[in-house]
C-alpha cells in the first residue's frame, strides 16, 4: 500500500449505501469521497480526479453509462458498476464504454475491496507496458508471442495466443464478448459468441490445470471473460 | 327484362282504364251521338304507358282496339263501317303501340334508375354502418338484417364455412385470404339479378367489416398485452430496486462488521448497526405493502374498528418512517382532539406511504409537515403537506392508481404502489383519502386522510 491513500470516488443516489460502504472503504485504505448524482460526481472527477470509481447505474439525473461515457473521455481510473439491475445487457453496454468491472448488488464489502484491489493493479500493469506479463505460473512474452507454465512452452495457435493477449492486456478488467470478437476476428467480423465459448474452452485445454475448474481465464456469466490478477480472493 | 316486381296486378289495372274509357265512351256517344272516340280509348293505352310499363299498355292498346271496334258503327260488331273509321283504326292501333313503346321505356328506365339508386343508397347505409361498428357479432346481426328485409326473406350469418341448400344462397364471407364463415339467404321470391347481385356485394362489405372490426380487436388485445407486460417488467425493476437497495445496505454493513469490527471507531460500529436495522425495518414495511396490495387485491384484508389514539400513531409512523434524517417532518396535533376509529395497524401502514411519497419527493432539508385536525363533519382529517414537485392538475386522481408514476417522477426509484395502497387501505376502515397541490405559498402536493372520530 502507497504512503497516500488512493482516493475513490462512491457514487450512489441512495444515503443508505453511502453511509454502509464508507468506513469498510476506508478500513480498506482509501480515501472515500461520495455523490449523490451524476452531476455532483462528474463535477467531482473534473475538479480533482479520483483514482477510482465506484458507479451505481441508475442514478436520478443522469443514466449511469453516460457517466462512464463522460468520464472515460478524458480519465483512464478504473471504474467499477454497482447496480441493482441484473440485466446482462446493461453490464455489457457499461464495459463496452470502459467500466473494468462490475458487482451486484447487495455485494458483500470483501468482494468490492478485491475486485477494486484487482481493477487498480490491473490498471497499473497495464500502464507499465512490460513485455513479460505473468499470472501466477503463467507467463506471457509479448515480444516473442511465447507462452510459459511454470517455464515450459504452451503452443498456441495464433487465434488462441490473440484471445489471451487481449485479456492479459485487460488484466483486471472484464472483457466481454463483442470485444473478444473485435480483438480476435476484427472489428467487422460476425461472429456469434458461441464461437467465443469455443475458442476460450480450446485454450482453457492448454493452460489450465483443471479446464473444467479455471484458475486463470475466468468466465463472468453471460457477460464476458477476464484473467485472475494474483492477490484476487 | 323487367326491373320491378312483374306483379299480375298490372294486367288487370290496364283493362280496367279499357273499361273506364269504354263506359266515358258510351256515355259520350249517347249524349252526343258522335262516333269519334278514338281519343278517349287513347287515354287508357297513354295512363296503362305510364303508370304500368309498356306491356300493359299494349294489352290496353289491344283491348281497346277491339271495344273501340266494337262500339263504332255498326255497333256491336267488329268490323267498321265507313274507310274513315278504318282510317282512324289504323290511325289509332299506330299511335298507341308507339306511345306504349315509349312511354313504357321512359317508365321502365325512370323504375331502373331509381331502383339503382335505391340499391346504391342501401349500400352505402350498410358500409356507413358497419364502417362504424368495431364488434363482430353487431356488424353479423346487420348484415343478416339487411340481407333479409333486401331478399323478403329468411337469411342468416355465420362464422362456419356454409353448405348449399336446396332454395338458399349462400355465400363464403371471405376477405382476401381468410374465410370468416358465410351468409346464406333464402328468397321470398326469384331475385332480379340487379337485387341477387346487391346480395352478394352486400355480404362482401359485411366480410370486409368483420375482417377489420377482427384486425381491430387483435391490435386492441396485442397492445393489452404489452401493456400488461411493460407494468409486469416496471413492476419486477422496481420490486428488486426495492427489495436490493436495503438488501445492499444491510449487506454491506454487515459484512464491513464482520471483516473490519475491531478496527472501526465504536461510532462507525454504531451507526453501521443503525444502518442495519433501520434498513432492515424498509424491508419488513415493503414487504407489509406487498402483502397488503395483495390481501387488498384478494379482498383477504382483516380490518379491525376500534378507538385509537391519532397522535400516538402519527409520532410512531414519523419515528419509523424518517431515521435517516434528511428531512424535518413537523407534527402538529391539537390537544384535544378525539380518538379516531379504525385500524391503528393498517392507518400507521397508509400514514407511512404517504409520508414516504412526501419524503421521496421533497428536496434535501425541506420540511415536510403533518397536521391533525377535526372537522365540522366530526371527522378527523391528518394532513401531509411536502414540497416536492407536486403533481399536473389532470394527473392528481391518478396517483392513488396502482403503478401510476407521476410523468416528472419517473427517475425517481419507485413503484407506484405507495399512495394506491394507502387509499386501498383508508377505504377498507370506511375512511377516504385525497390529493391537491399545495394552496399555501409553498409548491408541493398536499394529501389528507380522513377518519370518523370516535363518539
Amino acid at each position: 500500500m502507497s504512503l497516500t491513500p488512493t482516493r475513490l470516488l462512491l457514487v450512489d443516489d441512495e444515503p443508505q449505501i453511502l453511509r454502509a460502504l464508507t468506513p469498510a472503504l476506508a478500513a480498506g485504505g482509501y480515501a472515500v469521497e461520495t455523490a449523490e448524482n451524476a452531476g455532483e460526481a462528474l463535477t467531482r472527477m473534473a475538479a480533482d480526479p479520483c483514482e477510482a470509481v465506484i458507479l451505481d447505474l441508475g442514478l436520478p439525473d443522469m443514466d449511469g453509462k453516460d457517466v462512464i461515457r463522460r468520464i472515460r473521455e478524458w480519465s483512464e481510473a478504473p471504474i467499477i458498476v454497482l447496480s441493482a439491475r441484473d440485466l446482462e445487457s446493461e453490464k455489457i453496454a457499461a464495459l463496452d464504454l470502459g467500466a473494468d468491472d462490475f458487482v451486484n448488488k447487495p455485494v458483500g464489502v470483501g468482494e468490492l475491496l478485491a475486485r477494486l484491489r484487482a481493477s487498480l493493479r490491473g490498471r497499473d500493469r497495464r500502464f507499465a507496458a512490460q513485455a513479460v506479463a505473468s499470472f501466477g505460473e503463467l507467463s506471457i512474452d509479448f515480444a516473442m508471442r511465447k507462452v510459459t507454465i511454470e517455464d515450459e512452452e504452451v503452443k498456441l495457435t495464433p487465434r488462441e495466443y490473440d484471445l489471451l493477449r487481449t485479456l492479459a492486456r485487460h488484466t483486471g478488467r472484464v472483457v466481454t464478448h463483442r470485444q473478444v470478437i473485435t480483438a480476435v476476428w476484427g472489428p467487422e467480423a460476425q461472429v456469434d459468441a458461441q464461437f467465443v465459448r469455443v475458442l476460450v474452452a480450446q485454450l482453457r485445454q492448454k493452460i489450465e490445470a483443471e479446464p473444467s475448474r479455471p484458475r486463470i481465464l475466468l468466465t463472468e456469466p453471460g457477460v464476458g471473460y477476464r484473467l485472475r490478477v494474483d492477490d484476487e480472493r | 327484362m323487367k326491373f320491378r316486381v312483374t306483379s299480375a296486378w298490372r294486367y288487370p289495372a290496364a283493362v280496367g282504364f279499357v273499361v273506364t274509357a269504354t263506359l266515358v265512351a258510351d256515355i259520350f256517344y249517347r249524349m252526343t251521338g258522335s262516333s269519334r272516340l278514338s281519343m278517349i280509348f287513347l287515354l287508357p293505352v297513354l295512363l296503362s304507358a305510364f303508370l304500368l310499363g309498356s306491356g300493359p299498355a299494349y294489352v290496353a292498346g289491344a283491348v281497346s282496339f277491339g271495344t273501340y271496334l266494337f262500339l263504332v258503327d255498326p255497333r256491336y260488331e267488329l268490323s267498321f263501317g265507313s274507310p274513315e273509321d278504318f282510317n282512324t283504326l289504323f290511325v289509332f292501333s299506330v299511335v298507341a303501340g308507339l306511345t306504349g313503346l315509349l312511354a313504357g321505356r321512359m317508365r321502365d328506365e325512370a323504375a331502373r334508375s331509381r331502383s339503382r339508386a335505391e340499391a346504391t343508397e342501401a349500400l352505402l347505409d350498410a358500409t356507413r354502418e358497419f364502417s362504424d361498428a368495431s364488434d363482430e357479432t353487431f356488424i353479423r346481426e346487420r348484415l343478416a338484417q339487411r340481407l333479409s328485409s333486401l331478399v323478403h326473406g329468411p337469411a342468416f350469418v355465420s362464422d362456419e364455412p356454409g353448405v348449399e341448400k336446396p332454395g338458399w344462397r349462400v355465400r363464403p364471407l371471405a376477405a382476401g385470404e381468410s374465410e370468416l364463415g358465410c351468409a346464406a339467404w333464402s328468397p321470398a321470391r326469384g331475385l332480379s339479378s340487379d337485387e341477387a347481385a346487391l346480395a352478394e356485394v352486400l355480404v362482401d362489405t359485411g366480410a370486409a367489416a368483420v375482417a377489420r372490426a377482427r384486425l381491430a380487436a387483435g391490435k386492441t388485445e396485442a397492445e393489452t398485452r404489452a401493456r400488461t407486460e411493460d407494468l409486469r417488467n416496471a413492476l419486477l425493476s422496481s420490486i428488486s430496486h426495492d427489495l436490493r437497495t436495503p438488501l445492499a445496505a444491510i449487506l454491506a454493513s454487515a459484512s464491513s462488521l464482520h471483516q473490519f469490527g475491531e478496527q472501526f471507531a465504536p461510532d462507525v460500529r454504531q451507526d453501521l448497526a443503525a444502518t442495519i436495522q433501520e434498513e432492515a425495518q424498509r424491508l419488513d414495511t415493503f414487504v407489509a405493502n406487498l402483502l397488503n396490495m395483495t390481501r387488498l387485491e384478494a379482498g383477504g384484508l382483516a380490518v379491525q374498528r376500534a378507538a385509537f389514539n391519532l397522535p400516538e400513531v402519527i409520532a410512531r409512523t414519523v419515528e419509523r418512517r424518517t431515521t435517516a434524517g434528511r428531512h424535518p417532518v413537523l407534527v402538529s396535533t391539537p390537544p384535544d382532539l378525539p380518538e379516531a376509529l379504525g385500524d391503528p395497524v393498517l392507518f400507521e401502514q397508509a400514514l407511512g406511504n404517504v409520508l414516504e411519497n412526501a419524503l421521496r419527493y421533497t428536496p434535501a432539508g425541506s420540511p415536510v409537515l403533518i397536521a391533525a385536525a377535526t372537522e365540522r363533519g366530526g371527522q378527523l382529517c391528518v394532513n401531509v403537506k411536502d414540497e416536492g414537485p407536486g403533481v399536473p392538475p389532470e394527473d392528481i386522481e391518478r396517483i392513488f392508481v396502482k403503478f401510476f408514476r407521476s410523468p416528472g417522477t419517473a427517475r425517481k426509484p419507485g413503484t407506484g404502489l405507495g399512495l394506491s395502497i394507502a387509499r386501498g387501505l383508508m377505504e377498507a376502515m370506511g375512511g377516504q383519502i385525497e390529493a391537491r397541490n399545495r394552496q399555501d405559498d409553498t409548491a408541493g402536493l398536499s394529501v389528507t386522510m380522513r377518519l370518523e372520530a370516535c363518539p
